[in-house]
């Protein structure tokens, strides 16, 4: 069957003109009669325990309705690993002790915002301070002091990957090589500063407007924390600027908003400052990492050992999910005999680290791909032709894990080889400026079911009307990303009607099917996409009868779905419109309107993912030797995003990335105290790529078929976010000889290595 | 997170302005831009009761220049007017410069050159080229005018010499003569919305032989204030300088700076930088000068 | 502290308000005006999203004090489009050309567009870049953006349409 001609089209999105006129709603922009203001308290210091609390004097300040700590709350622990109970280590309120600076003790509402804030000035705490924790090392080091008393050692998750014969494979290497790298903490660093809007209901019902990527596990640790049926929570969002794996949670604001809206009665709001988000908010795991590897002396791979701290911070947050993925991704790009992981993930008095876009892949790429070039280099092969003679393949087959199912990986490395000019270029290497590479494999959604729900994976409903229009309800989540312009793609090539047909009811929990875990992990275009296809396919089975009967055809027939027509195949002229179609199917069933759901769940796909994409990429850079400066000045990428449904989507998440993946390399960095104080609270010194620091891009589509994908399409999210840090400190590396172990690269570790400064 | 309170004053003249000034000198500001003082307020670091407003006075954004008697800077003119101004640009090309990369161009069409000087950061972007230009402020109180030479101005980090009651009017930069040249550059690691971890400036004058008549060098993210270097600029006049002596004469500039470790950089790196942003600075500097530009 | 009475002329609309004057212009504009389109994203001036033209220039109205904006031209991204049908070609090529997607910047982008645009209707691409570099974007890695922008000055220059 051929692709229906919207498929691959760049189609804007439709919510732009909305956000271009300042029309487009953030959770931020809404209001409420009556609305209170709410704020929190945090604390202070990063490891204490809680000697008072005393809010007589916050309570008694005239416009404040409510105050509450962490004994007036249910003393249920939350956290999205509903699976394992015990991960779940989190309190919107701090009992008894704090572990981080930042740690929410307190939270107030008042009739408006500077009445809250000095409320909160108001409450008196009194802290026993204790030992502070602050890298995996101390906390794992003989007799630390613990962060929580439930985890021995501070190791919260032991995840082991174990397949081949490893000593055996080492035993047999020709070349054997250990390193040790660091990697750094960044921020998402959404633009939009997470926010919440709730408003009791009838009975102990509450409605929750947040800045989310993920509603519905909000919905559900919310009601388990709230100590309320799950249907009695509603939570919503309008548009949500950005997210990047920063609001995937259940979050302190949200539960307190709801807590005291319930109280109180009125509606409660919280907006967090852009402070608050760089100091106190997630962030991607800072590692430590070990990886030693063994080669034939013709370079093949044979073994790989590789262990993993993770610096978790205070709580466990996504992390678990982390220290899975970080393992995967340590051996995912290339064939290996053998494979040994050992990822702990650790507590430390630090803001707690989470997913974000890659979720642990980033870093386990920075040291496994890194260390690919320092293998390539030792053994004197191209590090493209290295990365050729050990790469995956489609049928290849990662024990335990998955079974690759579509994989572009070897055309990804042939083509960035090309466009990147690779062999001339190295050929005529030039002063101050150098090539590298990097390269990816990631995810299309994850099958591991950490979350414990009982329901599918996704799910969508599609209705049909009379007058030929559809409309999809679907609880997927478009941050920015794109969804609710694909997934309408999707719908529209299903059904054969142009997209502005489609209405879409997006993301409230209350209304849409049941459920949609949210967006992470690169998941929503393919499980969505397949619920959809699903949903479209059981409307179809409603509309094809009426073409057979009304048209006396052949059983044989095969009734296509084009141009706002459903007709024959194999006979175009033989049909009718769509709208007169569903005006007919709607006649024989006694006013039912016509509508399906589909669903997907993936089964049977290993225990990672059901799809894999890969790619590959090139930096180009030119360092100033005199100050160390580094300009990236080009980024050549290959990838393999299956088919990708549309264009312009894809590219712009190949641009995002690259400019997250800059800022990771080069400039972003969260510098703390050894109080635990994060120093960079402003933009000003949190420092992300501008205009001026994002060099051009030239990127080839690599198109495979993922049988498992909608119209074969896979992930194009994440993956991307990948391979730019390890790119560019290959090529920083080529240009000066300094060679990044431990992130970011700054010029002055450029200059330290070129000798010029001791 | 609102403001504390306080009033806010919107005379027309400068008279006016003295006047409020000194009406309300124990907790009076003055408010121009307002892109570093409502910051440092949100912060709490500043609590004025009183903010006197240059926005409506009339005449204090004039930039203007006279052969002869070189720049006069409005008080209240805007660090994107300078940066744009067609004389500041021919004429004092390290000024321009620094007028068209600091800070954002929301931040530079708000912020003036005169509050970038009061509010004394060590960074202060204009303060290098400035210094190295040669410039004084004129400022006013109900008593009279005084001229201070920007080299007296700053006595610390968020300290001048300007009294309470007193304002900047005007900045004046001397005329540069024929065979001058003059440069700033500075560095950070992202192009803009940064502060810079090391700023150079530099301003060299040559007689018709080609020796240094006179030179000027002033640094800024690398001390308490913005500062000269006398011990270089010592070093250069007098004579037609080659690779070497720039060296030695930018390693001097090392020895003036007293860099700190910060976010931003290391003191480490700055040393290696006003050593390397010297000689660049220097470098270009002469060879606009030899190239007969004014 | 006495609030004040100002006049606030947002785009091309007069309002009477009475403000205290430690009030920023963004928070006026979003809470009293209604005017949401204007987004909050540091507070700092760092960030770009608040920005707003006075007077025809672009400035931070997170940093503005509403009293200091008494009787000044302002212009929000609510004002730039005719009707919804009828968008500024910095709007039309902002979504054509794929330089949207979480849309938070997108406001303070666009009239940081404008205020370049107005000054310098035929900028180079660095000139852009330029242009851009007090609006912060974490979507887009910003090329799109660029390429919208050098679409709409050709656009505006062939219609002769003033920005």
């Amino acid at each position: 069957m051929k692709t229906p001609s919207i498929i691959g089209q760049s189609i804007p999105r439709l919510d732009g003109p909305a956000k271009v006129t300042g029309r487009a709603l953030y959770t931020n922009d809404l209001s409420l009669p009556g609305m209170l203001y709410g704020k929190l308290l945090r604390s202070p210091l990063a490891h204490a325990k809680i000697t008072r609390i005393d809010v007589s004097r916050a309570k008694a300040l005239p416009g404040v309705k409510d105050v509450i700590t962490g004994a007036d709350i249910p003393q249920v622990k939350y956290g999205n690993w509903r699976l394992v109970p015990q991960s779940q280590d989190e309190m919107a309120l701090a009992v008894d002790k704090v572990r981080f600076v930042g740690d929410e003790v307190a939270a107030v509402c008042a009739i408006d915002a500077d009445t809250a804030q000095r409320a909160l000035e108001l409450i008196e705490v009194e802290y026993e301070e204790l030992p502070v924790i602050l890298s995996v090392e101390e906390a794992t080091a003989e007799g630390a002091a613990l962060v929580h008393d439930e985890s021995e050692g501070n190791v919260s998750l032991v995840r082991k990957i174990d397949y081949g014969d490893l000593e055996a494979m080492f035993a047999k290497a020709d070349y054997i090589r250990e390193d040790t790298f660091k990697v750094h903490p960044v921020q998402h660093a959404y633009m939009e500063p997470c926010s919440c809007l709730a408003a009791s209901e009838e009975g102990d019902r509450v409605s929750l407007w947040t800045s989310t990527q993920t509603p519905y596990i909000v919905q559900c640790l919310l009601a388990s924390t709230l100590g309320l049926p799950e249907n009695n929570v509603r939570v919503m969002k309008v548009q949500v600027g950005g997210g990047f794996g920063g609001k995937m949670e259940l979050r302190p604001w949200e539960f307190c908003a709801s807590f005291m809206s319930l109280r109180t009665g009125r509606p409660v709001k919280f907006t967090l400052t852009r402070a608050d988000e760089l100091a106190f908010g997630r962030r991607r795991h800072a590692m430590s990492i070990y990886s030693k590897v063994g080669f034939s002396k013709d370079g093949k791979l044979l073994a790989k050992d590789f262990q993993v701290m993770l610096d978790g911070g205070a709580y466990n947050a996504m992390g678990p999910t982390a220290t899975f993925l970080c393992g995967t991704f340590g051996n995912m790009l290339y064939n290996y005999p053998a494979y040994r992981y050992f990822g702990r993930h650790v507590y430390t008095n630090k803001p707690p680290a989470s997913a974000m876009r890659g979720f642990g892949a980033p870093q386990a790429a920075f040291a496994a791909e890194t260390q690919m070039n320092m293998v390539a280099e030792e053994l004197g092969i191209d590090p493209i032709d290295l990365r050729l003679m050990n790469a995956m393949q489609t049928g290849d087959v990662i024990p335990d894990v998955a079974t690759i199912s579509s994989c572009g990986f070897k055309e990804s490395l042939e083509k960035v080889r090309q466009i990147s000019g690779w062999d001339e270029k190295r050929g005529n290497p030039k002063p101050g400026k150098g090539l590298g590479i990097g390269c990816f494999s990631f995810i299309s959604g994850g099958v591991f079911n950490w979350f414990n729900t009982k329901y599918n994976f996704s799910a969508a409903e599609v209705k049909v009307f009379e007058d030929g229009t559809a409309q999809l309800a679907t609880m997927a989540c478009d941050i920015g990303q794109g969804p609710d312009t694909v997934l309408r793609q999707i719908l529209a090539a299903e059904l054969g009607i142009p997209i502005d047909k489609i209405r879409l009811i997006s993301m409230d929990t209350a209304t849409t099917p049941k459920a949609d875990l949210g967006t992470w992990g690169s998941r929503v275009t393919l499980m969505n996409g397949n619920a959809i296809i699903e949903a479209a396919g059981k409307i179809k089975d409603m509309l094809r009868p009426v073409l057979f009967s009304e048209l006396d055809l052949n059983q044989i027939h095969d009734v296509a779905f084009e141009d706002e027509r459903v007709f024959v195949r194999a006979n175009p002229k033989k049909g009718m419109g769509f709208a007169e179609c569903v005006y007919k199917a709607l006649r024989g069933r006694e006013g039912e309107p016509l509508t399906a759901r589909g669903y997907y769940t993936p089964r049977n796909k290993g225990l990672v993912s059901p799809a894999f994409s890969f790619g590959a990429q090139v930096a180009e850079v030119e360092v100033d030797t005199g100050t160390g400066l580094i300009r990236v000045e080009k980024m050549y990428t290959a990838h393999d995003c299956g088919v990708p449904i549309n264009k312009m989507s894809v590219e712009g998440q190949l641009e995002g990335a690259i400019q997250m993946g800059l800022g990771y390399a080069l400039m972003e960095n969260l510098i703390m105290d050894d109080k635990g104080r994060t120093l960079n609270t402003t933009f000003l010194d949190y420092k992300m790529p501008t205009a001026e620091d994002m060099p051009p891009g030239e990127s080839a589509d690599v198109i495979t078929y993922e049988p498992e994908g909608p119209y074969g399409a896979k992930e194009a999210g994440e993956g991307l976010a990948i391979p730019t840090a390890p790119a560019i400190t290959h090529a920083v590396h080529q240009a000066t000889g300094y060679r990044c172990m431990e992130t970011p690269i700054t010029p002055e570790k450029v200059l330290r290595a070129l000798g010029k400064i001791k | 997170m609102a403001l504390p309170n306080f009033q806010v004053h919107q005379p027309k003249t400068v008279e006016e302005v003295l006047d409020l000034l000194g009406r309300h000198r124990s907790s009076v500001k003055l408010l121009c831009g307002g892109t570093d003082l409502l910051i440092k307020m949100r912060s709490g670091a500043q609590a004025p009761e009183h903010l006197v407003s240059l926005n409506r006075v009339a005449g204090l954004k004039t930039i203007s220049y006279a052969a002869g008697d070189g720049l006069v800077i409005g008080g209240a003119a805007r660090i994107s007017q300078v940066g744009k101004n067609p004389d500041v640009q021919r004429l004092y090309p390290g000024l321009a410069h620094a007028c068209s990369v600091m800070a954002t161009v929301q931040i530079r069409n708000m912020g003036t050159v005169a509050g970038n000087l009061v509010n004394a950061a060590p960074s202060a972007d204009t303060a290098a080229p400035l210094l190295a230009y040669g410039a004084s402020l004129v400022a006013v109180e109900r008593g009279g005018r005084r001229q201070i030479k920007l080299t007296d101005f700053f006595t610390g980090p968020g300290l001048t010499v300007l009294e309470p009651g007193e304002m900047v009017e005007a900045i004046r930069v001397p005329d540069p003569p024929p065979r001058t040249g003059s440069c700033y550059l500075r560095l950070s690691a992202r192009s803009k919305v940064d502060i810079a971890a090391v700023g150079v400036a530099g301003f060299i004058n040559l007689d018709l032989s080609g020796k240094v008549i006179r030179c000027r060098l002033a640094l800024g993210s690398v001390a308490p204030t913005p500062v000269r270097c006398p011990e270089a600029e010592a070093m250069l006049e007098g004579q037609d300088p080659g690779p070497e002596l720039i060296a030695r004469a930018a390693a001097a500039c090392v020895r003036t700076s007293r860099p700190i470790d910060d976010l931003r950089a290391t003191a480490s790196y700055r040393r290696a930088m006003v050593q390397e942003l010297a000689q660049r600075v220097l470098t270009q500097s002469l060879a606009m000068a030899r190239g007969g530009g004014s | 502290m006495a609030k004040q009475n100002i006049e606030l002329i947002v785009n091309g609309d007069r309002y009477q308000l009475t403000v205290e004057p430690s009030r920023m212009l963004v928070d006026v504009l979003r809470e009293d005006l209604g005017l949401t389109g204007t987004k909050i994203g540091c507070a700092q001036g760092d960030c770009g999203a608040c920005t707003v033209l006075m007077d025809g220039v672009s400035v931070s109205s997170c940093l503005t004090l509403a009293v200091e904006a008494h009787q000044r031209d302002i212009t929000t991204i609510e004002g730039l489009a005719a009707s919804p049908q009828d968008l500024h070609p910095l709007q039309e090529a902002f979504v054509q050309h794929g330089a949207v997607q979480c849309g938070y910047c997108s406001p303070g982008m666009i009239l940081s567009a404008k205020h370049l645009l107005d000054h310098n209707p035929k900028p180079s691409e660095e000139e852009i870049r330029q242009g851009l570099s007090g609006n912060l974007c974490r979507c887009t890695g910003y090329n799109k953006i660029v390429e919208a922008i050098g679409d709409a000055a050709e656009k505006m220059a062939a219609s002769g349409k003033e920005g």
